[in-house]
């Protein structure tokens, strides 16, 4: 591994975390567990898009540790609601990505935001041994893709600009 | 900027999500009869059933664990109406009121759901 990589691989993560640990402190306006903005799955995807599915997962490990750390909730529920929702999408993110020919990063960020929810719920469903909880399911997929669109546009827009400056 | 892809993939999950809302709201009235049974889970516990159509007076159940819940039981409806829990998602599900309802704490590992039998 070359030191910019090393380099850049810890840029992401620190990154990640900010994302991460800004949004827990974000209030949510609706009564549903996990609806959030998902901005830290903007840098699991751009990990996708500068290197490869290894790296990703280095800096999704890496953020949800550092990042429950931060808050305080460290491998208790949230951790876990938050490490299955972000693994799910970057296996998810990660396999469209390898079709992108026919899907542009605002879609794989949808599905990305999609695979986060299912990861959660199936989380919680085992935490709480209820599977009624996917009671949640459709709601929060509807959710889904305008936050998993705006994700989407941030990092359309940060790709575009790294590409003009010749930085991947 | 939008591909083919992305379009099929959006109109996939908006389908699954209709037919999410559409599956619920038949199984609701499938089942729909008059009985309300809270059942209140800590744990994968049962903690209490308690058919909601025979609560005369309305009272107070407190669950410790990690955290505290405060739950309000009154005729035909209940909820979490107070806790100690981070997040509070519990207290702003509001009312249970008919068969299907859930509401959970996950920080207090409990589940409220409304049951039939």
């Amino acid at each position: 591994m070359s030191t910019k990589k090393l380099a850049l691989i810890a840029i992401l993560v620190a990154q990640a975390t900010v994302l991460h640990y800004i949004e827990s402190l974000l209030p949510n306006p609706i009564p549903i567990p996990g609806v959030k903005l998902g901005l830290a799955n903007i840098i699991t995807l751009l990990a996708l898009v500068m290197f490869d599915f290894k790296t990703s997962l280095t800096v999704i490990s890496l953020r949800t540790v550092l990042g429950s750390l931060l808050s305080g909730t460290l491998f208790g529920v949230g951790f876990l609601l938050s490490f299955s929702g972000a693994l799910l999408a970057g296996c998810v993110m990660a396999l469209l990505l390898l079709l992108s020919p026919y899907f542009s990063l605002i879609g794989i960020s949808i599905a990305g935001a999609v695979a986060h929810c299912v990861g959660q719920l199936i989380m919680a469903s085992l935490i709480l041994s209820q599977p009624g909880i996917f009671y949640y399911l459709p709601v929060m997929l509807l959710l889904s893709v305008p936050t998993g669109c705006i994700t989407g546009l941030l990092l359309w827009e940060l790709v575009k600009y790294l590409r003009s400056t010749k930085q991947i | 900027m939008i591909k083919k892809g992305d379009a099929i993939l959006i109109g996939i999950i908006l389908l699954i999500i209709a037919m999410g809302f559409a599956g619920f709201h038949f199984w609701q009235s499938v089942k729909e009869n008059n009985d309300l049974i809270a059942v209140i889970t800590q744990n994968d516990k049962v903690i209490e059933r308690i058919d909601l159509n025979k609560v005369e007076e309305p009272r107070n159940i407190t669950l410790s664990g990690d955290h505290h819940n405060y739950i309000r039981v009154e005729k035909g409806r209940i909820r979490y109406e107070d806790t100690d829990c981070p997040n509070r998602i519990c207290v702003n599900t509001g009312w249970l009121t008919k068969y299907g309802d859930i509401a959970a704490c996950l920080p207090n590992k409990t589940i409220i759901t409304i049951e039939k039998q």
